[in-house]
């Protein structure tokens, strides 16, 4: 308890000890990497229907390059996803969203962190056990084949884009809507101006301040 | 005359239900920063099949940027910016023009070297790819100051900026 209170007394104004959130920036590496991973599969698998197309556009391509991106970037989403869901529960442990409002899929903001929570530990599950699936499929069961790919490992690749897209959303609510360590709704919502620069200190450090314990000195008289 | 032609804005301020730009920028920012990897890696443990992953990636990350800038204008352009954030969004923007320009440069110089010497990549090439991922750290930190700082586009912000209280 000493130890988290001596966490919470370095906050900034977002919530956060430190000035931008971490989470968003990871899953931007997450999301690339996997989408592209898949989608170079795809068009490796497609190849002999394409040649025609890379030809034309004088760029020389090896369906087995096409695959080393669709391994290389999947081995690389997985390692990085287990920093993004890291990063997402430290940040989720902080949050100190509105109570008063809904999100536009109807729930309000503890379930939306709840399920966008849940949803990235079956996502982290998800990639890397797709990563090992592909890995089996590059060095072992598809080895000498032309395809080094299942149809299955494709189409479960583009039902995991349907599951990212909710996701995505969940996690666009927590910060566009509920305005979760977006230092400007906070701001705003604690009736500060963010065009203030002494807003932001001022803030901090009320979030910081020791919560004050027994009977108020401001509001109604008796209450 | 045109704003009947478009859908009402949501309380985002936008078209669409939620920003598009930051999504897009995934596949600039991932494939950058992982094909600089994979290039740095493929050069001091001389992979040459780590260059092809470079390369591919470098591609898709300049195909990615156009899309990009033109979600990033029309957004910007919705962002009822104040007097606060209009610095550094004007900053994101200049230099996200001139990072799809150096980008598109870069891939093209890769485009050339892969064809003449496809085993190996000159160490100025390296170089250039540190600097351009220094470029696209810094323009995602301006990324990052107008979402999670200013919270262009949060509906905190668009509510008070439509009722006269953010400028």
């Amino acid at each position: 308890m000493t130890a988290l209170l001596a966490l919470e007394s370095t906050l900034e104004s977002n919530g956060l000890p430190y000035a931008i959130p971490i989470h968003p920036n990871l899953v931007h590496l997450t999301l690339g990497l996997f989408i592209v991973a898949i989608a170079f599969d795809i068009v490796a698998a497609l190849y002999p229907l394409e040649k025609p197309i890379f030809k034309f556009l004088a760029i020389p391509v090896t369906s087995a390059g096409l695959y080393d991106v669709g391994w290389f970037n999947m081995v690389a989403a997985a390692i990085v996803t287990f920093f993004t869901v890291a990063a997402g529960f430290y940040e989720i442990i902080l949050a100190q969203p509105p109570q008063d409002m809904i999100s536009p899929w109807g729930l309000n903001a503890t379930d939306t962190m709840v399920w966008h929570g849940v949803g990235g530990v079956l996502l982290l599950a998800l990639i890397v056990g797709m990563t090992v699936w592909r890995g089996f499929q590059r060095y072992l069961w598809r080895e000498d084949r032309a395809r080094q790919v299942e149809w299955s490992y494709l189409l479960a690749g583009l039902f995991i884009f349907v599951l990212m897209f909710a996701q995505g959303t969940l996690g666009a609510h927590l910060g566009g809507d509920f305005g979760v360590h977006v230092t400007a709704d906070r701001l705003i919502r604690a009736g500060l101006d963010p065009n203030d620069l002494s807003a932001s200190t001022r803030l901090s450090k009320a979030v910081n301040a020791p919560p004050i314990e027994g009977s108020r000195d401001i509001g109604p008289e008796g209450s | 005359m045109f704003e009947n032609l478009l859908p009402a804005l949501n309380n985002h301020n936008l078209p669409y239900p939620d920003t598009i730009h930051p999504i897009v920028v995934h596949f600039v920012i991932a494939m950058v920063l992982f094909g600089v990897v994979c290039d740095a890696i493929g050069y001091f443990t001389k992979n040459t099949r780590l260059f092809e992953v470079g390369w591919w990636n470098m591609v898709f990350a300049t195909i990615s940027i156009f899309i990009a800038i033109i979600f990033g204008q029309v957004e910007a352009g919705l962002a009822t910016p104040y007097a606060a954030a209009a610095s550094d969004l004007n900053l994101h923007t200049l230099l996200g023009w001139s990072l799809s320009a150096i980008l598109a440069a870069i891939t093209g110089w890769r485009y050339i070297i892969r064809l003449k010497s496809p085993d190996s990549l000159p160490t100025t090439y390296l170089g250039f790819n540190f600097a351009l991922t220094a470029l696209v750290l810094f323009q995602v930190y301006l990324g990052d100051k107008l979402v999670w700082v200013y919270g262009l586009h949060t509906e905190a912000v668009v509510e008070a900026a439509r009722g006269g209280l953010l400028q």
